[in-house]
């Protein structure tokens, strides 16, 4: 039986996200959160691993109490059981201490075979995390998975999108990936799943429930990088705006203007 | 160690065997200049074998040396290899910084190489900076969608990693050095011991529809779109232009148009002769990507950082001003 590990975050939306003026601060009070999409799809390619081989699937997340939700949301579409990694000296953490606390968490639930992930998040996007997993699990690594073609005897065989085609890679076990969402279009929970996740066990990881956790490797403490500044960004002098309320002659003058210009 | 004792600056010259890919030569142009500021010595590394004028490119960037590793396993991309030769010349050489282009498999290798030598690493950088007071790179990027530009720095640790989009920096020669510094190492990876091995690979179809980088006129719609049913009018607009359809992100995560043509940092940068968005809010993630002679914007909302972007401007309903445009082009086409 297949050991799967899905690892999954939740976000704000990013959309919503303001930078106070006065203070440079970013503004998250009030704004809702989302499971990151391209982490559902990760989740729908280890589910469909599940139907067709037959494992188990184990969620995994990092963050405050109340991304829980987002586990919740996961296990109602296939999730059997799920990891929330919670405290305070986990916070601002980058991609390097993140994986470190990630793997020494799933390492409590044992070792796992498949490792899915989402290409990146919509919040950091560094798209750094899944190679960084994989490099602590000490796994093979298959990113950009566009299909998955068989698991046998201990290796997988899968396709990968690359910038101008397709690449067939053989991996061993432990591999981890990451999906292209083409072919993982997830799916929608059915209402008993919804309604079971609801009330379904998570373990709960604090810095002191995880064994041989170096907190000098958690947090701000091992994170690699820093974010010393933010700003908005310097916008140019605006164009010229040649509206007038009108589509109708807002149009004719905006093909007058490319006629002039010599585009058409 | 102290971080001083961490000098010059990598840059990785990602190749298929037979030409190097631009970033890599991008990459040696931008940091010719940091280390310029920097007093860093700018070293261009080359995994496995690259014919000598492809190699004379890569000197034609002005870098001080080449590092060449030969060996076993360089000869399809994979992970384990490609990170372990940067971790080995790392540790040998200890560089102040490792900049890799931010392709599919440099996003692939260089994470990795950075936990194996447990430092940070940054991705998707459009500036860099140096801060001479503590002799670290300033990455400076787009975040949370763009709303914001983040300074990032790796304040302690090294070797400083980056990974950089294609087309982020441009590819401006500044000539070869008289004396360039020549390397050769020889690391060898089991090819056995590769954990992902490549099988074959496949070319996609060459759509036409779906090479953007260069048309001359582009019809950007963006997620002011209400579906996909209102895209076809926005189609037909290109075709009298004579230009192609291009998007932005969300119309991607949507599933309304397809990855290639997402224009932006992360996923295609045009040049054009004319770009018109539809529907476009302007995120810089989307606007660093485009570098046109005209550019023009059409957007409902009236504070939309688009218009910051354009040469013109329309407020106005999107689906209305294409559909008034069809008609006037319709009516010259007469």
């Amino acid at each position: 039986m297949l050991k799967i590990l899905v690892c999954v975050k939740q976000i704000p939306d990013v959309d919503l996200v303001k930078m106070d003026p006065e203070t440079g601060n970013l503004v998250r009070a009030g704004v809702p959160t989302l499971t990151n999409p391209l982490d559902l799809n990760a989740l729908e390619a280890a589910v469909r691993v599940k139907e067709q081989y037959g494992g188990e699937v184990t969620l995994i997340t990092m963050g405050p109490p109340m991304a829980e939700s987002t586990l919740r949301e996961c296990l109602a579409v296939g999730g059997d059981d799920a990891i929330l990694i919670s405290g305070r000296p986990f916070g601002g953490a980058d991609t390097l201490s993140t994986s470190y606390s990630i793997v020494k968490a799933a390492d409590m639930k044992g070792k796992f075979d498949l490792i899915f992930c989402g290409k990146e998040s919509l919040d950091g996007a560094t798209g750094q995390m899944a190679s960084q997993l994989a490099e602590r699990f000490d796994a093979s690594q298959i990113s950009c998975c566009y299909s998955i073609e068989r698991i046998a005897d201990g290796r997988i065989r899968a396709v990968r999108a690359l910038e101008d085609g397709k690449e067939t890679v053989e991996a061993t076990l432990p591999c981890l990936l990451t999906v292209e969402k083409d072919n993982f279009y997830g799916r929608l929970p059915n209402l008993k799943a919804y309604l079971d996740a609801k009330s379904a066990p998570i373990t709960t990881y604090t810095e002191n429930d995880i064994d041989g956790l170096d907190l000098n490797k958690i947090g701000v403490p091992g994170s690699g990088t820093i974010v010393p500044k933010i700003y908005p960004p310097e916008l140019p002098e605006p164009g010229q705006i040649i509206s007038t309320g009108s589509a109708k002659s807002d149009a004719r003058r905006l093909v007058e203007i490319l006629a002039e210009k010599g585009s058409i | 160690m102290q971080k001083s004792d961490y000098k010059n600056m990598w840059v990785y010259i990602e190749h298929d065997g037979k030409t190097a890919a631009p970033v890599g030569l991008e990459l040696c142009c931008e940091l010719r200049k940091l280390c310029d500021t920097t007093g860093d010595k700018l070293y261009a590394v080359i995994l496995g074998d690259l014919p000598h004028e492809e190699c004379d490119k890569v000197r034609e960037c002005g870098v001080d040396g080449i590092i060449y590793v030969s060996g076993t396993g360089y000869d399809y991309f994979n992970t384990d290899a490609y990170a372990n030769a940067f971790t080995v010349l790392s540790k040998k050489y200890n560089p102040s910084a490792i900049f890799v282009g931010g392709t599919i498999n440099g996003r692939d290798f260089a994470p990795r190489f950075a936990v194996q030598l447990d430092t940070g690493c940054t991705s998707d950088a459009m500036e860099l900076e140096y801060d001479p007071e503590t002799g670290d790179i300033q990455f400076i990027e787009p975040a949370v969608g763009g709303k914001i530009m983040a300074v990032i720095t790796v304040p302690v640790l090294r070797p400083q990693v980056g990974t950089i989009r294609p087309g982020t920096f441009k590819y401006a020669p500044t000539g070869r050095k008289a004396e360039i510094d020549v390397i050769c190492e020889e690391i060898n990876f089991d090819p056995e011991a590769i954990r992902c091995k490549h099988i074959d690979f496949t070319p996609d179809d060459i759509d036409p529809e779906l090479d953007i980088a260069n048309a001359d006129c582009i019809v950007c719609v963006g997620n002011g779109l209400k579906d996909s049913e209102h895209l076809e009018r926005y189609r037909e607009l290109a075709r009298l232009l004579g230009g192609k359809i291009g998007c932005t992100r969300p119309l991607f995560d949507r599933g309304i148009l397809p990855y290639k043509l997402q224009i932006g940092q992360s996923g295609v940068m045009v040049k054009t002769k004319l770009y018109i968005s539809f529907g476009v809010s302007g995120a810089v993630n989307h606007t660093a990507g485009v570098d046109a002679d005209l550019f023009i914007a059409v957007d409902k909302n009236p504070e939309a950082q688009i218009f910051n972007y354009c040469d013109y401007g329309i407020v106005g309903d999107m689906d209305q001003v294409c559909d008034e445009m069809i008609e006037q082009l319709k009516a010259r086409q007469k």
